[in-house]
């Protein structure tokens, strides 16, 4: 299926290392939202202020994130075991 | 499982808004880049100037912006919705659809995403959202479930797309490695196959829970208040039902644009359209049901402040716009899609337009004249919009189909492995699936 290699090892360690960053990306995404989820939490609780609706919104908030990240590793590494050889 | 390998040289079709660069391309994409550019120069004028350039004052203190935010994020559910719908059902006609609904929600939802901030005075308050915020007001939940609707609908884009980034890898020149970057090595083995199909799987149930979710709590920005002609509890589920609605029109009128413009007529034959339109029809019949539960329980009710935000709409100033609305919704879509003789490509579009027109003005009626019409002892308004609002509306427009250009010149609109492996793979399989839902001929003969 692929053309033959026209390209040299650092082509191929370049685009290997541009998808690895581009899967820690959605993991330091996932990072900010809880940093984020966290910050209203501690808000609402230093003011007082419906601390059990701030939890449970960011509970759901942070799985959905979570699964989304998860399901794009799971492809991730998925396909990279997957390789029936070396890419060209 | 059974696997088979696409090929890139079996649908060149497909390929032709990748490959060929034609002059009306460059002329539209000009076009298009100079109405954005200009609601470019609006917006900052706004931030230079202030919010006193566009229409909205007290006591409406939410216009077009607003109106535009909850009608962008509702076509947002053509895509994500439709397409998951249709996969979870294994509907064999939605192959040459699914990937142009999914495009639609991913640009749709970053730019009706942008509109709230276009309707802060100081944009860079919105920073503020992520320092103080408070999760228990739904303006906040609405920034947590359009971001995450945002993520998934990208994600749930991006891995049926994997395949065929993989065929662009092999028969490109040009960008050859940012394919070969975005097809992460992918190959086409079964336990690649295995391994893309379950989550694709994975990500059409979730979608479909997170996209309901986003209208609903869209809905709640104006259903928690206590206003007139907003404080209802079918809100949630009226958003959604006109947000799907809105969305299967905006879809085919992208499905009509570029079936006309690349010639996909093979690939989006007439039976598409007319299996969705019997869709658009059904969202038509629903919209109307809910509307006339909600204006009816309002009006029979009698409470002076909800009778004089509904009188308002039906017979006051709103009256015209409120009847269009009620004419491009359930009329035109009524005679133009119930009927087969109207049923055709150009009446299907004919319908969709209006809907889209009746949409956005169901959008308008929802939030302008209850602010119009405070309750609290405020005098009440007349909202017009400015020049700003209504460019930056058009450039929201232009930029929307900038995007989608941007996307066909980059990525197939119409999913190659997908048709590929319909051909290949589906026919056997709806035998079987058939056969699953028969009873076997000796059932009907019970023994003696």
């Amino acid at each position: 299926m692929s053309k033959p290699d026209v390209h040299g090892p650092w082509y191929r360690r370049g685009i290997d290392l541009l998808r690895l960053m581009s899967i820690v990306l959605m993991w330091l995404f996932l990072g900010g939202v809880i940093t984020w989820m966290v910050n209203v939490v501690r808000v609402s609780h230093s003011l007082g202020d419906a601390l059990t609706v701030s939890v449970g919104v960011s509970v759901v908030a942070v799985a959905v994130y979570t699964l989304v990240a998860a399901v794009l590793t799971y492809v991730f590494f998925g396909l990279q075991r997957g390789r029936g050889g070396p890419e060209k | 499982m059974r696997t088979f390998e696409p090929s890139a040289t079996s649908d060149p079709a497909l390929f032709r808004s990748i490959d060929h660069t034609t002059t009306k391309f460059y002329v539209t994409v000009g076009v298009l880049a100079a109405i954005v550019l200009f609601a470019v120069f609006m917006y900052v004028r706004q931030v230079v100037l202030g919010l006193g350039v566009t229409g909205m004052m007290q006591p409406v203190t939410w216009g077009f912006y607003i109106v535009n935010f909850v009608f962008f994020i509702g076509i947002s559910h053509a895509g994500t919705l439709i397409s998951a719908i249709l996969r979870i059902t294994q509907a064999e006609w939605r192959r040459p659809i699914t990937r142009m609904a999914e495009v639609i929600t991913a640009i749709v939802l970053a730019i009706g995403g942008l509109h709230p901030i276009l309707d802060l005075g100081r944009p860079e308050r919105v920073m503020n959202v992520f320092l103080f915020g408070r999760l228990q007001s739904p303006l906040l939940w609405d920034v947590t479930s359009i971001s995450a609707y945002f993520a998934a609908s990208t994600v749930y884009l991006y891995l049926p797309l994997i395949p065929d980034i993989a065929l662009l890898r092999d028969r490109s020149r040009r960008l050859r490695w940012f394919y070969d970057f975005l097809s992460w090595g992918w190959q086409g083995t079964p336990r690649q196959w295995k391994v893309l199909s379950r989550a694709i799987n994975i990500m059409m149930i979730v979608v479909v829970p997170v996209a309901v979710s986003v209208h609903t709590i869209i809905s709640y920005i104006f259903a928690m208040t206590l206003q007139s002609g907003w404080h209802s509890t079918i809100f949630g589920p009226y958003f959604v039902v006109g947000a799907i609605f809105s969305g299967i029109a905006a879809l085919f009128v992208t499905m009509i644009a570029f079936r006309s413009a690349f010639r996909l007529e093979a690939y989006l034959k007439l039976i598409h359209f007319q299996q969705l339109a019997k869709l658009l029809l059904a969202m038509s019949m629903l919209w109307t049901y809910f509307t006339f539960c909600e204006y009816l329980t309002g009006f029979y009710g009698g409470e002076p402040e909800e009778l004089k935000s509904i009188l308002y709409k039906v017979t006051g100033q709103y009256a015209p716009l409120f009847w269009l609305m009620v004419a491009c919704n359930f009329f035109i879509p009524l005679v133009l899609l119930g009927f087969r003789r109207f049923r055709t490509i150009p009446g299907i579009l004919i319908a969709s337009i209006g809907v889209l027109v009746g949409m956005w003005l169901e959008r308008l009626i929802i939030v302008v004249p209850t602010l119009e019409n405070p309750r609290m002892p405020f005098p009440s308004g007349i909202y017009v919009p400015s020049l700003t609002e209504i460019s930056l509306f058009a450039g929201a427009l232009a930029l929307f189909a900038l995007s989608f250009l941007g996307f066909a010149k980059l990525f197939p609109i119409v999913s190659v492995w997908e048709i590929q492996e319909g051909r290949a793979l589906a026919k056997v399989e709806m035998e079987e699936r058939i056969q699953s839902y028969l009873p076997d001929e000796q059932a009907g003969h019970v023994q003696a």
